[in-house]
């Protein structure tokens, strides 16, 4: 399995959808038997996702809407998406 | 919610080109006319109203409705996730095309076994050749691809060429289900029960396995559960996160429910969707705990296994109100001990009965 570094550039697999549940409004990734409920952050790193960004480049788009520091903010796009890597709901091209 | 249908399983016909031993369907079918395809699509749109997001297109035979397109373009316009679950035969390049454009998600094909004396004879039929020509097809036309095996004693041995199979094929998950004994697999549950042995080696295959391709392929392994000490949290709750409705348009809480004696089904003709999830009867009779007998309801494992399963209490032991014998804990575990013996002790029985169509 590659891991996720800064160079990196993310895009959702191919079997995995994103959408908003229209129950309780919350985005969620739908893929064979499963659902992902993510939280804010996580649904603004997946918005990045498109195979294009590298992830720094996606760390760097985030730290303008939030107000954390960068640091911190790059270790939870990677934490998050390592995350969604281990569970095969995104591929990484270099 | 507490109280939330997240998949809906459509069993959409009761015809099948495959005559497996271990079919879910109820070896009495239900009579009646099968849904149509405004029916069908009107219970798609219901469904994504109560929170349902994922549909499995399912059977019988999936294909042998010819309205398939249609159907999963109105799963599309409900906004589900479809995932046709099919035997593959009968999966031409131009109708998986058509599927795929109608705006199907994912695919999973069931295999008997790895090579094709093994898996016609499961099968009944020759469709072994014609499953691995589909299955090949599907990563072209950018379909993920889930594989089915459903496991027991005559292809349980073969676990390592199955797994290799899946690989070949580019399977993205690989279900190795131990076979469930209802309907026409407990019917033959004599000649599919597999021995302790057999079990044992095949989950450290497994498990070997799923570590081996963690991050390549998901493995999900279902285990036997006569063999184990604890039930298995069936449906993950009676009314909780699953509906199944059947081809005559029957709304069940689980698939095999049409098994328990004495209880009544709504029909998507009659009623809502809504109505039949949140009100009804049938879908209230097992849900929580309220309705739980000692030693469930009391144990600490109740949130977690829901008392198992409902059908297997009312097959071995007359009561679905019962704790699922397969526990430990409950008072008729040696009704399952005792078909575990005879498995061990008895010979091989002859042949077993094949699944057929209504």
């Amino acid at each position: 399995m590659s891991a996720i570094d800064l160079n990196c550039r993310p895009a959702l697999a191919a079997h995995v959808r994103l959408q908003i549940d229209p129950v309780s409004n919350e985005p969620v990734l739908l893929f064979p038997e499963g659902v992902l409920v993510l939280n804010p952050t996580a649904h603004d790193i997946v918005l990045h996702c498109n195979g294009k960004a590298k992830v720094a480049e996606i760390v760097a788009a985030l730290s303008d809407e939030y107000e954390i520091d960068e640091a911190t903010l790059r270790n939870d796009a990677v934490e998050c998406l390592a995350d969604l890597l281990a569970r095969n709901l995104i591929v990484v091209k270099s | 919610m507490n109280f939330r249908p997240y998949a809906l399983l459509a069993e959409l016909t009761y015809q099948c080109p495959l005559h497996c031993p271990y079919c879910s369907n109820p070896v009495g079918y239900p009579q009646g006319q099968e849904l149509t395809t405004d029916e069908w699509k009107r219970v798609f749109a219901e469904a994504a109203r109560i929170g349902v997001l994922h549909l499995g297109l399912s059977g019988g035979e999936p294909l042998a409705r010819r309205d398939l397109a249609a159907l999963i373009a109105g799963a599309q316009e409900a906004g589900l996730y479809s995932n046709l679950i099919t035997s593959a035969v009968g999966l031409e390049p131009k109708r998986l095309a058509e599927l795929k454009e109608a705006g199907l998600d994912s695919i999973q094909i069931s295999f008997q076994a790895d090579d094709a004396a093994l898996g016609d004879a499961i099968a009944g039929t020759k469709a072994h050749q014609l499953k691995l020509n589909a299955a090949r097809f599907v990563p072209e036309v950018g379909l993920p691809l889930t594989l089915n095996v459903v496991l027991h004693r005559r292809n349980l041995d073969r676990l390592e060429n199955i797994i290799a199979l899946a690989e070949e094929l580019g399977a993205i998950r690989l279900e190795l289900a131990n076979v469930q004994y209802y309907g026409w697999g407990h019917l033959n549950q004599t000649q599919l029960m597999p021995t302790r042995e057999q079990v044992e080696t095949a989950v450290a295959i497994a498990s070997a396995a799923k570590e081996r391709l963690a991050g390549k392929m998901e493995l999900i392994y279902v285990l036997p559960d006569y063999y184990e000490t604890r039930p298995k949290p069936c449906m993950q709750g009676w009314g909780r996160r699953y509906l199944t409705v059947n081809p005559i348009g029957n709304v069940l809480p689980c698939p095999n429910a049409t098994s328990i004696p004495g209880l009544r089904f709504e029909n998507v003709r009659e009623q809502a969707l809504a109505w039949i999830w949140n009100e009804s009867p049938s879908f209230n009779q097992f849900r929580g705990t309220d309705w739980m007998p000692l030693p469930c309801k009391e144990c600490p494992q109740r949130e977690v296994d829901f008392g198992g399963c409902r059908c297997q209490a009312a097959l071995l032991t007359g009561d679905a109100y019962a704790t699922d014998p397969v526990c430990t804990l409950s008072p008729k575990r040696e009704v399952v001990d005792n078909i575990l013996k005879a498995i061990e002790t008895d010979s091989l029985a002859a042949e077993w009965t094949a699944r057929r169509n209504p």
